[in-house]
């Protein structure tokens, strides 16, 4: 024990500051005899740490100053309570319109808080995010200057990489797919079907069950399951080494392993992971083929700039020669979710959308502060008395400050409660409307928890602050004396927030409404096909060789007009081609969109030919004869413009698809949105091709749909018994391009309608009190003339003034804003006068009825009532 | 039921107050509860059961003599009171009756003065 060794100081200075004088003797003659015994056979540092725990434990009821247990400030903040909760009581419909406000805005920003949270957490269980990347391939063609992007590589790449740059740890090729597998004797399609290398365990995230990770994925035709799959085909059997059949031709895969389910806020997420080897792709051939999504993880995250630099020099050199250029683009894994333009395995959702949500939800909790700011200055005529009582006693200003931000918290904690509970009975439904999976759960973590006590903290100074420093400003002579009035200065401030309420209902109001217009505008605008009555059923290659048995079968059916097979439904084709023409330069080539399809699909999608012809079925067979075929083509109209022909002109022209399909130009349609409506409509190419499949579609009669349908499956299980029925109707895909937008607009209608329920019920609670002021006005009124429906205008007149007021500032605002959005779209509305002016319409009438009722019924009043006390 | 207001915590302090008898001080009874326990105890949380246990009458305290050793503070002694004696044995006789009707065990003779 060296002298230098003393117990902590400032230990001692934290004890001393709150123990009990009387105890202080004893206490720190045991707290010190305890830390000396500790040095003789601990180390110094372990005995001053047991030092500081001892003293922290002296943080007990009985060892602490009475000062510090029965301070004065604890007896006022129980009187201020015990007012607080009286005037609340009593005033009992201002109570409930804030309580109901808050309510309602705190649960709608708790709605709002869940759903950006889930949003936020997407990825972040995988502890390698930081040093993930994705690849992006950007790709041209010589001869072109358009360059193109995309989330999908080659099998050649994740090899390449690895092998080539030392900054590369791992690679993994992963890619989604429905597969059918058989469940006993019945086939079952499962899209939550990926392949992936086995480096997928070096990379992701995974919880291990059974079996072995290191070799689960090694070798063709293995498969992992996570549990439920495992539970849905084994049952509680232990699946390993069990095999699963998939496919018409029942593949067996054995099962090597078990693990968690995966985490629903992954950019991917399976029920089963199988080797990628099993898809029997060339390894190594080529950079084109691509069909795969590769993440590399790197070494070290400062690896990702110098890196980007390599791979280019590196790309450059390999693709020299090859008539295209192709670079590879290193993307931060951890932005894919909410930044990235290319979508991920699970749909991305836009930073901005959350933007959106984060400000609806806070200009909703400014509404509900407003409403209470506004009730409260309303009152403050009433509260002044028992101000100027209590400064008379001897309360100072910040006593009272505190006393009137006490209420406003009581408030607060009570709403905070309730919408908790309003919260647990709508999310069920918040997620109907959001198609997400939030749980209550989430709101017990400890951010969540955090921030909900901050908005607490933060809504209760807001709207408090105010009426607290207006009401313990009060001088109490002038109050005692009796001549009080409401101030000038105090009517302008709940003018002003009242406009301010009302902007931003309105600019909610005018931004749902031209959502809506936009989202109606898609759903209905002629898009140049049909699309409705047509099911679309996913077929296999199998299947095209009794193709005309199955349509002949089909079509026996009267209900049944066409049955088409094509690669792709009009509602959305990708596949890229390169095309030539005779006349087209040496080295050249148009990079156009094609679909290999048969010829009923311009007869089944209603595609409308204005120049040459349909394909016939000789048409058909001219493409099916190995070396010798030729081939017939269908343009679009951006097609033939860009290629510098009218539709006419077009016909008859030679044309090369690709490097090995040589043709005819047949027919020009006219131009269709065969992509979402944020593109606009690019040269396509329509082209026989016997041996493209994908889907088959099924053009019905609309008067006996379900009868039509289960006719459908009954041919099926009778024709292709190898493969699964399964059908979409092609509008319900077409919505699907859609769904961010149409999920947008139902969740702005919700909060905008909220917003100015939320705005009125203020307008209602202030327009009563202050038409209560007015009531002798009124009186005075009637008694020298004046109609019900005179006061009546007059009263609502000063209101429907301000929301005028609102409506003018609020309609630039939303125009701005909402051009912004608009921008994103290729073929949008038009922003008409009469959006805005409908807008303002109804903010007008919804305020006037609002304030009507009390004003009518101040106009009904008898004056002598009012007038005999004076 | 026999009424002894002595929680399992609150009767070892008792008991440890009783056996170190002139050295019954909260650190000295904190230190012999863990030597004997096994189990760390903070001597706050020792201090207030001596506290609580002195305020139910079970236990009288008063300041000792001042030592060289913790640089001349005194220690509070604790000395266990008549009240507090009675209530420890009716605590074990309860205790003890109720090991005697307990099947297994109830052939042991236990040892009662």
């Amino acid at each position: 024990m060296g002298p230098y060794h003393k117990p902590p100081a400032y230990a001692k200075k934290l004890l001393f500051s709150f123990l009990r004088n009387d105890l202080a003797e004893e206490v720190e003659g045991d707290l010190e005899e305890r830390f000396y015994s500790d040095l003789k056979r601990k180390s110094h540092l372990r005995a001053k740490l047991n030092y500081w725990y001892q003293v922290i434990n002296y943080l007990r009821p009985f060892a602490l100053r009475k000062s510090i247990v029965h301070f004065n400030r604890y007896d006022m903040f129980q009187s201020n309570m015990k007012v607080a909760v009286r005037s609340l009581w009593r005033h009992k419909a201002s109570t409930f319109i804030n309580l109901f406000g808050l309510t309602v805005g705190l649960s709608s920003c708790l709605l709002i808080g869940l759903y950006l949270q889930n949003e936020y957490s997407f990825d972040t269980f995988q502890d390698n995010r930081k040093r993930t990347v994705r690849l992006i391939m950007e790709y041209g063609f010589d001869g072109s200057t358009e360059i193109k992007r995309g989330n999908y590589t080659s099998t050649k790449v994740a090899p390449t990489f690895s092998r080539t740059f030392p900054e590369v740890e791992a690679a993994v090729r992963m890619t989604d797919s429905d597969v059918v597998v058989w469940n006993n004797d019945v086939p079952i399609t499962e899209t939550r079907f990926m392949y992936a290398d086995s480096s997928f365990f070096d990379v992701f995230h995974y919880e291990w069950l059974q079996g072995n990770a290191s070799n689960a994925l090694h070798g063709a035709r293995k498969v992992v399951l996570t549990q439920s799959a495992a539970q849905k085909y084994f049952g509680n059997e232990s699946p390993l080494g069990k095999t699963l059949l998939t496919g018409s031709d029942r593949t067996p895969y054995e099962v090597t392993g078990v693990m968690k389910d995966y985490p629903s806020n992954s950019q991917f997420t399976f029920d089963f992971l199988a080797s990628f080897s099993s898809l029997g792709v060339n390894q190594e051939e080529t950079y084109f083929n691509a069909n795969y999504t590769t993440y590399v993880l790197l070494k070290n995250i400062y690896d990702l700039a110098p890196l980007q630099e390599k791979v280019t020099t590196f790309m450059s050199t390999e693709m020299k020669g090859s008539g295209a250029t192709i670079n590879f683009l290193l993307e931060p894994f951890d932005q894919i979710h909410l930044h990235s333009p290319y979508q991920g395995f699970v749909p991305n959702t836009s930073i901005t959308y959350l933007y959106i949500l984060m400000a609806v939800g806070f200009l909703i909790l400014m509404i509900v502060c407003f409403t209470y700011i506004n009730l409260s200055t309303a009152r403050s005529i009433e509260r002044a008395k028992e101000v100027g009582v209590r400064k008379v006693v001897g309360a100072d200003k910040s006593q009272l400050f505190w006393q009137f931000i006490g209420e406003s918290t009581v408030l607060c904690v009570m709403s905070i409660v309730l919408s908790v509970g309003v919260v647990m009975f709508a999310l069920p439904y918040f997620n109907l409307l959001t198609e997400k999976h939030l749980e209550m759960h989430a709101l017990t973590s400890p951010v969540f928890l955090t921030s909900a006590f901050v908005i607490t903290m933060v809504v209760s100074l807001l709207a408090g602050s105010y009426p607290a420093v207006i009401l313990s400003g009060f001088q109490p002579v002038r109050v005692l004396k009796g001549v009080f009035k409401n101030t000038n200065s105090g009517k302008r401030i709940q003018q002003s927030l009242i406009v301010f309420q009302f902007v931003i209902s309105a600019f909610l109001i005018v931004s749902t409404i031209i959502i809506q217009n936009q989202l109606y505008y898609i759903q209905h605008k002629d898009v140049g096909y049909d699309r409705e009555q047509i099911l679309v059923l996913p077929m296999k290659n199998k299947m095209l060789e009794q193709l005309s048995v199955i349509k002949k079968e089909l079509k026996s059916n009267a209900e049944i007009l066409n049955v088409s097979r094509c690669v792709s439904t009009p509602v959305r084709i990708v596949g890229g081609y390169s095309m030539r023409t005779a006349e087209m330069p040496e080295n050249t080539i148009l990079p156009v969109i094609a679909n290999p399809i048969d010829e009923e699909y311009v007869k089944t999608t209603g595609l409308e030919i204005i120049a040459g012809r349909d394909f016939s079925e000789q048409d058909m067979k001219d493409a099916d004869r190995d070396s010798l075929s030729t081939f017939h083509f269908i343009l679009n109209e951006s097609a033939a413009r860009e290629l510098g022909w009218s539709p006419e002109a077009a016909i008859g022209r030679k044309m090369f698809l690709g490097d090995h399909r040589p043709g005819i130009i047949e027919g020009v349609v006219r131009d269709f949105h065969f992509e979402s409506m944020h593109q606009s409509i690019k040269p396509l190419v329509l082209f026989t091709e016997m041996r493209g499949y994908g889907q088959l579609l099924v053009k019905i009669r609309s008067s006996n749909v379900p009868s039509t349908v289960s006719f459908v499956e009954g041919k099926w299980k009778q024709l292709v018994p190898y493969f699964p029925f399964e059908y979409r109707f092609l509008d319900d895909d077409y919505n699907k391009l859609y769904q961010s937008e149409l999920q947008l607009g139902t969740i702005m209608s919700l909060f905008a309608g909220i917003a100015i329920v939320l705005a009125c019920i203020g307008l209602f609670g202030l327009s009563s009190h202050i038409v209560q002021q007015r009531l002798k006005e009124v009186s005075i009124r009637k008694v020298l003339g004046a109609s019900v429906l005179d006061i009546a205008a007059i009263l609502s007149g000063s209101f429907v003034k301000l929301v005028l007021i609102a409506i003018v500032i609020a309609i630039p605002i939303a125009y701005l804003i909402i051009d912004r959005w608009l921008e994103d779209f290729a073929y949008r509305v038009a922003m008409s006068w009469w959006t805005f002016a409908l807008a303002g319409l109804v903010v007008i009438i919804i305020s006037l009825v609002t304030v009507s009722f009390q004003s009518i019924k101040a106009a009904w009043i008898n004056p002598a009532t009012t007038l005999k006390s004076e | 039921m026999i009424e002894t207001r002595l929680g399992e915590f609150e009767e070892v302090i008792l008991l440890l107050a009783g056996i170190l008898g002139e050295e019954a001080y909260a650190f000295k009874i904190a230190d012999e509860f863990e030597a004997q326990t096994n189990r760390a105890v903070s001597i706050g949380a020792v201090h207030s059961t001596l506290t609580r246990l002195e305020e139910k009458g079970f236990l009288e305290s008063e300041m000792g003599e001042s030592t060289a050793e913790r640089g001349g503070r005194r220690k509070r002694i604790y000395t266990i009171t008549a009240y507090g004696q009675k209530t420890l044995k009716a605590s074990r006789d309860f205790k003890v009756s109720l090991w005697n009707q307990f099947p297994g065990f109830a052939t042991i003779k236990l040892i009662v003065d």
